[in-house]
């Protein structure tokens, strides 16, 4: 932190949130999105997550630093740190949870593409590839290698019908507007383009809510 | 099974969202800052108020280290007058949601929250929207589960708490049969986009199966017509197309 840090935190006009806040915002943002999207969303890029585990380890170091000090006074600060932690860690262990149960549904939905494989982190990549190479060789071993050789792929799209099962897009969800804006969404009998308001809250298809999400507009509630 | 729970947040995770919310508290003792994850708390010195998140304040509240100033919108006028908008001003649509939060800077001038310059946009439940500065008369994002926490937590703390409980109880049930209401009318049906502006979350938590449910089987009755609709909104788009084209080869 240099003297310009400073002085931005302490200048009322410069409406600075402090990064501390954009992280836990940022954070509840995409749990919330993963638990309520019925696809696997983008891993974050710009380094999140790398930031959130560090600052998880220091703080647990310095729990370990504290524990030792049994002075009362520090010790309620200490109760009230542990259980900041425990709150954040929930948020990390529900999301990664989270997506993990979706890769584990539709592991060769998404393995199928590129694009669909940028969405998983690295980790999660290699936990995919390697529980479907897993599966795939049990399957062989107890009855697929029985079957006639054509008969023995699990990503078949004979006769027009995929055997990758993949999830339903337009699946109904509620989102909560970020911004004033007309909204557009398919329907069943009509197509209807709805004024909306800041913090206003819509149903929609997740396919015609996916493009707000992504812009910004809108957020998953 | 890596998460037993089904898609969209339940009850005790929309709980939890509400316990970030920020709170204003009257200390009882001193405490120093502490540095947090989500940032350092205000120092806290009897008799100032400072703002907290929900679940500290609540900590504090049962160590008996400070008191919870409830905000404006639980006050029993303030509901009172909700419950008749509820019910007697407008019985189809919610009461609308409180205004978006300004904060003035030291020039006198007041600017919203979540001015166009910054980055990422601040949502429920990291907007003021239950501090003692929040607006009365209109209900916040997380009203219900906020309430029902002061309740049970802080009872002592907030104004005339019985008739506040009940007054509650009114509200839930006018607006739930909204909800129910909102959901099975013929109207809504088959549209693209339905607004459930002033909706609360836990309203929304309750009934997410029930309304996700509806909207799913009418997708799904409706499917073949809508594949009927848009072939003949293409072929319709494709004669257009060629009518212009006609048009451009008259020019």
């Amino acid at each position: 932190m240099d003297i310009d840090d400073i002085l931005r935190e302490v200048d009322p006009a410069s409406h600075g949130i402090p990064l501390e806040t954009r992280d836990l915002q940022a954070l509840t943002r995409l749990w919330v999105a993963e638990r309520s999207a019925p696809e696997l969303l983008n891993w974050p890029a710009d380094g999140l997550f790398e930031r959130v585990n560090s600052k998880i380890k220091s703080q647990i170091e310095r729990i370990e630093d504290m524990t030792g000090d049994m002075d009362p006074k520090t010790n309620f600060a200490l109760i009230v740190i542990q259980t900041e932690l425990e709150r954040y860690k929930f948020l990390v262990r529900s999301y990664l949870r989270t997506r993990i149960a979706k890769i584990d549904k539709h592991t060769l939905h998404y393995l199928s593409t590129e694009s669909l494989r940028q969405r998983l982190s690295p980790t999660e990549l290699a936990y995919a590839t390697r529980h479907q190479a897993l599966l795939h060789n049990h399957y062989l071993s107890s009855f697929l290698s029985s079957f006639p050789q054509r008969l023995q792929n699990l990503n078949d799209t004979a006769g027009n019908v995929s055997m990758i099962d993949s999830p339903d897009l337009d699946t109904a969800v509620f989102v909560r507007l970020l911004r004033d804006k007309d909204v557009y969404g398919k329907g069943t009998d009509v197509d209807t383009i709805l004024p909306a308001a800041n913090g206003d809250v819509l149903i929609m298809r997740w396919s015609s809510a996916k493009g707000l999400v992504e812009d910004g507009d809108a957020e998953l509630v | 099974m890596a998460l037993p729970l089904p898609l969209g947040l339940v009850p005790s995770e929309v709980a939890f969202l509400c316990e970030m919310e920020l709170v204003t508290v009257v200390p009882r003792q001193r405490l120093d800052s502490i540095e947090l994850l989500s940032g350092s708390t205000p120092k806290l010195r009897p008799p100032y108020r400072a703002d907290l998140p929900l679940w500290l304040a609540l900590l504090l509240k049962k160590q008996r280290r400070a008191n919870i100033v409830p905000p404006a919108w639980l006050h029993p006028d303030s509901l009172r007058e909700i419950v008749n908008y509820e019910t007697a001003v407008d019985v189809k649509d919610w009461a609308p949601p409180p205004p978006p939060p300004v904060r003035a800077d030291s020039r006198g001038n007041s600017r919203r929250f979540n001015a166009s310059d910054n980055d990422i946009v601040l949502s429920p439940p990291f907007l003021p929207s239950c501090t003692a500065t929040a607006p009365a008369s209109a209900l916040p994002y997380h009203w219900f589960e906020f309430a029902e926490m002061l309740l049970a937590h802080a009872s002592d703390d907030v104004p005339s708490a019985s008739e506040v409980r009940s007054l509650l109880r009114d509200l839930q049930e006018a607006r739930a049969a909204k909800m129910r209401a909102k959901i099975t009318h013929p109207d809504s049906h088959g549209e693209g986009v339905t607004s459930l502006r002033g909706v609360g979350a836990m309203e929304l938590a309750e009934s997410r199966g029930f309304v996700v449910g509806v909207a799913e089987g009418i997708r799904k009755i409706g499917a073949s017509a809508e594949t009927t609709r848009r072939d003949e909104e293409e072929e319709h788009g494709h004669d257009m197309d060629d009518d212009l084209s006609d048009d451009d080869m008259g020019l």
